[in-house]
């Protein structure tokens, strides 16, 4: 029998790879496992990992030479759009350019295969250098229960055992509903589909066309008819010589609509606001994967048990509040708490419930849950109908009015501002949807 | 004077096509460079190509006359060449990249201690060096190569050149060739070669290629009507040599044979960067596939988004018809 | 039986690819096992569980070339041996066939198994050259290999049919990647990896000097370009009778092949 785990993680993604790095920093003796051919394989993002937690993770990662990041964020931009026309605030700052930097644009094939390098590096660094492994192309099956205790893990025919185990399959929860901390799959309508091209540029094209100095990089999201009218939004993201460009789409207004995402996001390529910004570049790769809306209405029950804990997407630890989808540092904070807790359920030498619930305390005290909480109005506000059909339509309608100069007598600006508030809504429910969302933010 | 030797490849009394591509443009490269054009053939009996190879022009042919190159065995190929080139004392050895040549091209090149570089798309002669561009990274790419060295061997992708006649009246020289048979550390037991192996596909001018789509008898009997209608030869992808549809001799790709027949039909194939590495030289490639964003419809001239079961047989049809005419 | 098998680590090329001033650049910078070395690891595997021995694993290339021999070593091979060059970017087919050569000059085996080309180059030069250097007999693009009283029996996929060629150990076979499927290491394959022995050796320590080794080369590489594209083609969807019909109307009339 091959020597007990004190840990088993399940699923090599974001939140898994930031546990496994914990994990490693602190000698424990872990196993990874990963059901695609290397970390990444399989995993889609848009992708801004936002916040400084991986400059935490991995000091002084911008200096590596071959990083997994693309460019950091200094200019940002939200859309609002209809048939035609497209109204932006937009937001360029230099003191974004500060290190640590506080928006990284990712690949995910990438950036989850330099993570996972990462990790490599320090299990060899710590004290089990052969004892902790990483394995990809696994798929586990089942967690293995005791007593209601997590003790291990089945792959296959191959059963492997450890003091603790931490579910971070992503947001296909099979594993956390097998374990019992969810009832059932995640509910439709907290779920959306991102679909997602990467667009290949020349580099020089790229930044000339988005402005760019050698590693900023500009975000930009879209609310309106980017979606044709199905709940969501787009978005835009600048790799080194490539974008990400897609669109999440809520999954029953996506059904209802009877539209296919890919028809959609085509559509949406040929907005003519948005053609003139794709002009020249070359579809090189086209991803779908589910996400969570982030409503935590659909959390599981609990996230951690005896000898268990549950991290990143699988949780549903994710939030998409419209300026922004953060799941990808909420999953990086969460897989590093995980193992935080694991690593004091060692020293204490109990791996019990008792132990873990440090886990959900760290997280509520944490910016996820405080945020998660915080800002549910602001997801419910995002959903509404009025944010991605009227909304969208009015901007649009008023800045038309505004920005034409016509050679005839002009209206004021309270005029043409009233004029396309009735044409696209009324007062009252403006009114309301301001109240709703000086509320939530 | 400096020379090229061409070796020329043939099967069953005849010379194979790509070697008189090859042979085609090595005249012409000789041509440009006042190079010496020389062709090696080894075979059971080499003389009766002579007619056949003097309508390319070689200044010179050699031949070595041995029953055992009827055994497809590498080493008594490579003791041929190696002795035809020690006689002939080219600059460039030029072959077409056939399996067999495969097979020999290292050891040989080994042997002279010479330069090799297989699987060109193209070469050239500049003053001293010998510059070829070959497809690398599953022909995602070409890559530059080049050769100063005295004896560089390079073996030419089927379709690259065209066959060009120019007739001339070279002599043929005879080499003797010793061949310790009993010294022989490998033995060829047998030679397993099915139906699908008569028309020889890296020469073929239509090729009909099928892939999983065509899923069983059903669809290989259809690949099989609509070849046979044209007089082509079938290929197939990874796939379907894999279920043992089609023999393994019929793939096509990366690690099956480069074709560039002027008509491709490839059926029920997603276009794999594998697969389309041994077809994309074709001259019109059809695609027939009923998913609109298989990347084979990226290379295909004319694409067809539907089911094969359904087109197969009005296409077969309609050819009969055309033919009859 | 001992069989040593050279395996070689490659760039990823399933991964988008570009060219920037001549030279190339991938979206991922991923190392893995050469699709025709792993079948080569796979057939030797294979033989030695019918037959009884062990697999050794061989592998010129720099440092992060170790994590390719573990994946050998997690599919099940004994042992590995790392010979260590950190720049391999001057080196061709023939210049690994030297240092390989001069490893198994001190070595012993009863077969050499290598991929019948590279998923990278696709030069399917090294084994004829290590079959050289070492006076081998060998054969190239084995689909299928079996072992009788002292001699391998290739079945090798030739330009037409297939040919059943016996040779006698040692010998060099160079294995196709239709040969079999390589196995997906276990996990506890994977664990196991970790405590076999790779030994690892400089070029120095063969008597080969890399950097002549090097600056000798036969070839060079000048560059990469971008391959020719194809003209965009007229696509068709609808009825097949209608598809069909505009099809042989262009087969005729304009591509004029028919
Ligand atoms: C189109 C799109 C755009 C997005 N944009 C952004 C963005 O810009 N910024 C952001 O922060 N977030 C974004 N997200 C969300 C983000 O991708 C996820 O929240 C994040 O990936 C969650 O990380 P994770 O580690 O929990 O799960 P994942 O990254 O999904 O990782 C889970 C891993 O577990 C593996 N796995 C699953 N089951 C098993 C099993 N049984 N055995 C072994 N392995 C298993 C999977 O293969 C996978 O590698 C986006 C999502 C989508 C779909
Ligand atoms: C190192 C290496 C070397 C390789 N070398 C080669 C090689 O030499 N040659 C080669 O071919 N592959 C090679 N491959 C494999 C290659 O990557 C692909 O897996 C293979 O080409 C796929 O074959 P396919 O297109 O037939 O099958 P699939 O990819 O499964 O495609 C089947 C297609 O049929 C279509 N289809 C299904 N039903 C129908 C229907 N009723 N009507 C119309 N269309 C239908 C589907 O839409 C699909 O596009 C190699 C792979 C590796 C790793
Ligand atoms: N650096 C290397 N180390 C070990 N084996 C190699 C190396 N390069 C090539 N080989 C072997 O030779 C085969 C053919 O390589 P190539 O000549 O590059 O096409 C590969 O599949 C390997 O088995």
């Amino acid at each position: 029998m091959e020597d007990k785990f004190d840990c088993i993680v399940i699923g090599g993604g974001i939140a898994g790879l930031s546990a496994a790095l914990t994990l490693a920093k602190n000698n424990m003796k872990f196993l990874l496992i990963e059901r695609g051919e290397f970390s990444g394989a399989k995993n889609v993002s848009g992708g801004v990992l936002w916040g400084e937690g991986l400059s935490k993770l991995v000091p002084n990662y911008w200096e590596e030479e071959d990083a997994g990041f693309e460019r950091f964020i200094n200019h940002r931009r939200l859309s609002f759009m209809d048939g035609d026309s497209s109204f932006s605030i937009d937001f360029k700052s230099s003191s974004f350019d500060e290190k640590p930097y506080k928006g990284v644009i990712v690949l995910r094939a990438k950036f989850d295969n330099w993570l996972a390098e990462k990790v490599q590096e320090a299990i060899e660094a710590s004290k089990y250098p052969d004892e902790s492994f990483m394995a990809p192309n696994i798929l586990v099956e089942e967690v293995l229960m005791d007593n209601g205790k997590a003790v291990g893990i089945r792959a296959g025919e191959e059963k492997f055992y450890a003091d603790s185990v931490i579910i971070s399959e992503g947001v296909n929860n099979l594993l956390t509903r097998q374990v019992g901390l969810q009832d059932d799959y995640v509910p439709a309508d907290a779920l959306a589909v991102g679909v997602k091209e990467i667009i290949k540029f020349d580099q020089e094209v790229l930044e000339d066309r988005f402005q760019l100095s050698i590693n900023s990089g500009m975000s930009n999201e879209f609310i309106g008819t980017a979606t044709q009218g199905v709940e969501g939004g787009g978005f835009l993201y600048t790799n080194k010589d490539s974008i990400s460009f897609g669109l999440v789409l809520g999954m029953i207004s996506l059904r209802d609509s009877g539209m296919k995402p890919y028809d959609i996001l085509n559509e949406f390529k040929a907005h003519p606001v948005i053609a003139d910004t794709l002009r020249g570049g070359e579809v090189v790769e086209y991803s779908a994967h589910a996400v969570s809306t982030g409503d935590m209405k659909v959390m599981p029950k609990e996230i951690y048990g005896d000898g268990l804990l549950v991290a990143g997407e699988a949780a549903n630890l994710l939030m998409n509040s419209g300026k922004a989808i953060q799941g990808m540092d909420y999953a990086m904070h969460s897989g590093v708490l995980a193992a935080e807790t694991i690593v004091e359920a060692r020293d204490s030498g109990d791996f019990s419930k008792n132990t873990m619930k440090a886990y959900r305390d760290k997280l509520e005290k944490s910016f996820v849950l405080q945020d998660m909480k915080n800002f549910q109005g602001a997801v419910e506000f995002l959903h509404s109908k009025e944010m991605f059909q009227s909304v969208p339509g009015l901007v649009c309608d008023f800045g038309k009015q505004f920005f034409s100069i016509k050679n005839e007598p002009t209206p004021k600006t309270r005029e043409m501002l009233s004029k396309s508030v009735k044409k696209h809504s009324s007062y009252w429910q403006l009114l309301k949807l301001g109240i709703k969302g000086a509320r939530s933010l | 004077m400096s020379k090229i030797l061409v070796h020329v490849a043939t099967a069953e009394g005849k010379i194979k096509r790509s070697s008189l591509e090859v042979l085609s443009y090595c005249r012409k490269l000789a041509d440009d460079n006042s190079l010496g054009l020389e062709v090696a053939v080894l075979d059971i009996d080499p003389a009766r190509y002579a007619d056949t190879l003097n309508n390319y022009g070689p200044d010179k042919i050699y031949t070595i006359k041995h029953p055992i190159f009827n055994n497809h065995l590498s080493s008594p190929v490579i003791d041929a060449l190696s002795a035809l080139v020690d006689k002939s004392a080219p600059r460039l050895v030029a072959f077409a990249s056939t399996e067999s040549t495969k097979e020999v091209m290292g050891a040989l090149a080994a042997r002279h201690s010479a330069a090799a570089i297989p699987d060109v798309a193209s070469f050239t002669i500049n003053g001293k060096t010998v510059e070829t561009e070959r497809p690398v990274m599953a022909a995602k790419v070409l890559s530059k190569t080049s050769s100063s060295s005295d004896l560089v061997f390079v073996s030419v992708r089927s379709g690259s050149y065209d066959v060009a006649e120019k007739p001339g009246s070279a002599a043929v020289e005879e080499v003797a060739f010793d061949f310790d048979e009993g010294g022989l550390k490998s033995i060829l037991k047998e030679v397993i070669s099915s139906a699908g192996d008569k028309v020889d596909l890296s020469e073929a001018e239509v090729v009909v290629a099928a892939g999983r789509g065509i899923k069983d008898e059903e669809g290989r009997k259809l690949i099989e009507d609509l070849a046979d209608t044209l007089g082509a030869a079938v290929g197939a992808s990874r796939a379907v040599t894999e279920s043992g549809l089609f023999p393994a001799t019929l793939q096509i790709g990366q690690t099956g044979k480069v074709v560039s027949p002027q008509l491709y039909f490839a059926i029920g194939i997603s276009g794999a960067i594998q697969h389309v590495a041994g077809m994309a030289n074709s001259k019109v490639i059809v695609a027939i596939n009923k998913d609109p964003d298989a990347p084979i419809f990226q290379y295909a001239t004319y694409g067809l988004v539907g089911d094969l079961f359904k087109i197969l047989p009005l296409l077969t049809e309609q050819i009969k018809q055309v033919k009859a005419d | 039986m001992k069989l040593s098998v050279c395996i070689k680590q490659v760039p990823d090329v399933s991964a988008p690819i570009s060219i920037k001033d001549g030279t190339l650049s991938q979206d991922s910078d991923r190392m893995v096992l050469d699709a025709y070395s792993a079948s080569a690891v796979e057939e030797a595997l294979v033989l030695t569980e019918k037959h009884g021995g062990e697999v050794q694993v061989v592998l010129v290339g720099p440092e992060k070339a170790k994590e390719t021999i573990r994946k050998a070593l997690a599919m099940g091979a004994a042992s590995g041996v790392h010979i260590q060059v950190d720049d391999i970017s001057g080196l061709d087919s023939s210049a690994f066939a030297e240092i390989l050569a001069a490893w198994h000059k001190k070595s012993e085996y009863d077969a050499i198994l290598t991929g019948k080309q590279s998923q990278d180059t696709d030069a399917g030069l090294t084994g004829g050259m290590l079959a050289w250097s070492l006076e081998l007999p060998f054969a190239a693009n084995a689909v299928g290999l079996e072992f009788e009283n002292g001699s391998f029996i290739v079945k090798r996929q030739g330009d037409s049919g297939q040919e059943m060629v016996e040779l006698k150990a040692p010998c060099l076979i160079t294995c196709s990647n239709d040969m079999n499927d390589p196995r997906i290491p276990s996990l506890k394959g994977i664990m196991q990896s970790k405590r076999k022995p790779v030994e690892t050796v400089t070029p120095a320590d063969l008597g080969v000097d890399i950097a002549s080794l090097s600056s000798d080369s036969k070839t060079e590489r000048t560059g990469f370009k971008e391959v020719p594209g194809r003209e965009p083609g007229k696509k068709f969807e609808g009825e097949a009778e209608e598809m069909v019909s505009n099809l042989m109307n262009l087969l005729e009339n304009e591509a004029k092949v028919l």
